[in-house]
């Protein structure tokens, strides 16, 4: 039997973003609107932080989606 | 250290039976009644026209008019195959069957006792009585890989790099020459090949060289899992519980169908039941299968029950309905036992109390769906975290203990 496994875990999403950070396309689906945006940082204090730009986004298709930006390695992600 | 063993064309040539002659021609299995329209296993002289395992049917034979359909036998292949399992565990090999034909083992425990690799592959070659090819390697990937390029005298083991080379290094610095259609071996990865190729990326060396970012951008999952295999890392093995194999088999003079065969199962089970082997155990699963008459190939069905049982008319209403999906007439009727469950002294309290009994029922249902669908068949979501504000890190999988 395996131990426990993270739930939610981000997954990596191919996205086109505009100049000032916010998402064009995702995973090929252009973005029909963006319903918010947060900013989380955590973990400042210690050698690995956590900086994320989050975007609830609804693609042109009708699929509601969250993504994220890390800040610190400036990758996409996709998250549940 | 894996080693893999490799049969190939296993279910082909089980098919095949006494007609060898047909493995020289173009030839592939048959679609299973029911089944996807695709060819199974084909014959060499059918590779040669272009023709591979998974083809649709009708694309199959528009490239080979005179291509032969053998009719599967997935009782003969089930039967042969886990008797070539159990004369491998026979010399000590804990193994992981990843399909009919292809099975790898991890030799360290056996080095000693066999002398070294060589001692432990002429150990198993003694047992297995057929020609086989085999691969060693310090991952499952490239010994897999390294079995597909093995002759059957001539086992490939891969073992190159200088002594302080790191194991996933050696595998790694192996599979560089390697084409990626390798990567067909995994069944998660049989799309991707074509991808690859098409993109101008021919060998693993070339695909381990790309960042894996830039995989998993174009690519999602899969990539990031070729790219580990052709980095020579791999999952480690997970080999099965060694079984036991009890099985009954009943000779129909005349092919039987319908009331006769209903009788001959109800025979079987008595049988199966009364075998000494059983020691008062119950029965969790069994396996019913049947050669069909005129050639038409055999026909296998397991059944989980909903309980283990070991009471001969509650086995009879869970099989009987199963005789009816049978598509032919059968010859040869045989139920096997594939997996026990605990003695049958458990005895039913005669006033329950609901809420012990619930759990009793709840309990019993996780232990049939494991039963089916493996351990993972029942998690409970436990939250550690609920508060926090990263999502990842509120809630975990763990299984249910009831």
């Amino acid at each position: 039997m395996s131990g426990p496994r993270r739930l939610s875990v981000p997954r990596r999403v191919a996205v086109d973003a505009a100049d000032d950070g916010r998402p064009l396309v995702v995973d090929s689906r252009d973005v029909d609107s963006i319903r918010e945006s947060w900013l989380i940082e955590d973990r400042w204090w210690t050698e690995k932080p956590l900086r994320r730009r989050y975007w609830e986004i609804v693609t042109t298709c009708g699929r509601n989606e969250i993504v994220f930006h890390d800040l610190q390695s400036e990758r996409w992600w996709r998250q549940r | 250290m894996i080693v893999c063993v490799l049969l190939p064309r296993f279910a082909l040539t089980t098919a095949v039976g006494d007609r060898r002659e047909l493995l020289q021609t173009p030839a592939a299995l048959a679609p299973e009644p029911g089944g996807a329209q695709q060819v199974g296993e084909v014959s060499l002289a059918a590779e040669a026209f272009g023709i591979h395992p998974g083809m649709r049917l009708g694309e199959a034979l528009a490239r080979c008019p005179r291509l032969v359909l053998v009719a599967p036998d997935p009782a003969g292949v089930a039967d042969g195959w886990e008797r070539l399992l159990v004369r491998l565990e026979s010399v000590g090999a804990a193994v992981e069957p990843e399909r009919p034909g292809l099975v790898c083992f991890d030799a360290r425990g056996l080095l000693r006792l066999h002398g070294g690799v060589e001692g432990v592959l002429g150990a198993v070659r003694r047992v297995l009585h057929v020609p086989a090819r085999f691969g060693v390697a310090p991952s499952r990937f490239a010994a897999v890989a390294a079995a597909s390029r093995a002759r059957s005298r001539r086992p490939e083991i891969v073992a190159g790099g200088s002594a302080a080379a790191k194991d996933w290094e050696r595998a790694r610095a192996y599979l560089a020459p390697l084409p990626v259609r390798l990567l067909r071996a995994r069944a998660a990865l049989a799309d991707l090949p074509e991808a690859l190729e098409r993109l101008g990326v021919k060998t693993l060396g070339e695909l381990a060289a790309l960042p894996a970012a830039s995989l998993a951008d174009r690519f999602g999952r899969a990539g990031l899992l070729a790219h580990e295999l052709a980095n020579g890392r791999d999952s480690e093995l997970s080999p099965r519980p060694a079984s036991e194999f009890l099985r009954e088999v009943l000779e129909l003079p005349e092919a039987a169908s319908g009331t006769q065969l209903q009788r001959g199962l109800d025979l079987l089970i008595d049988r199966l039941l009364a075998r000494r082997e059983r020691r008062g155990r119950t029965i969790r699963s069994v396996v019913i299968s049947a050669v069909l008459v005129e050639q038409g190939g055999t026909w296998r069905e397991q059944v989980v029950f909903r309980e283990a049982l070991s009471n001969a008319v509650r086995m009879r209403l869970a099989l009987a309905p199963k005789l009816s999906l049978m598509p032919a007439p059968a010859e040869t009727l045989r139920l096997a036992v594939q997996r026990f469950g605990p003695l049958a002294s458990d005895q039913r309290a005669l006033l329950d109390d609901p809420s012990a009994a619930r759990t009793a029922r709840l309990r019993e249902a996780i232990r049939q769906a494991r039963a089916v669908a493996g351990p993972e068949a029942a998690m409970r979501v436990l939250e550690v975290d609920p508060e926090s504000r990263f999502p990842e890190r509120r809630a975990v999988l763990t299984p249910f203990e009831g």
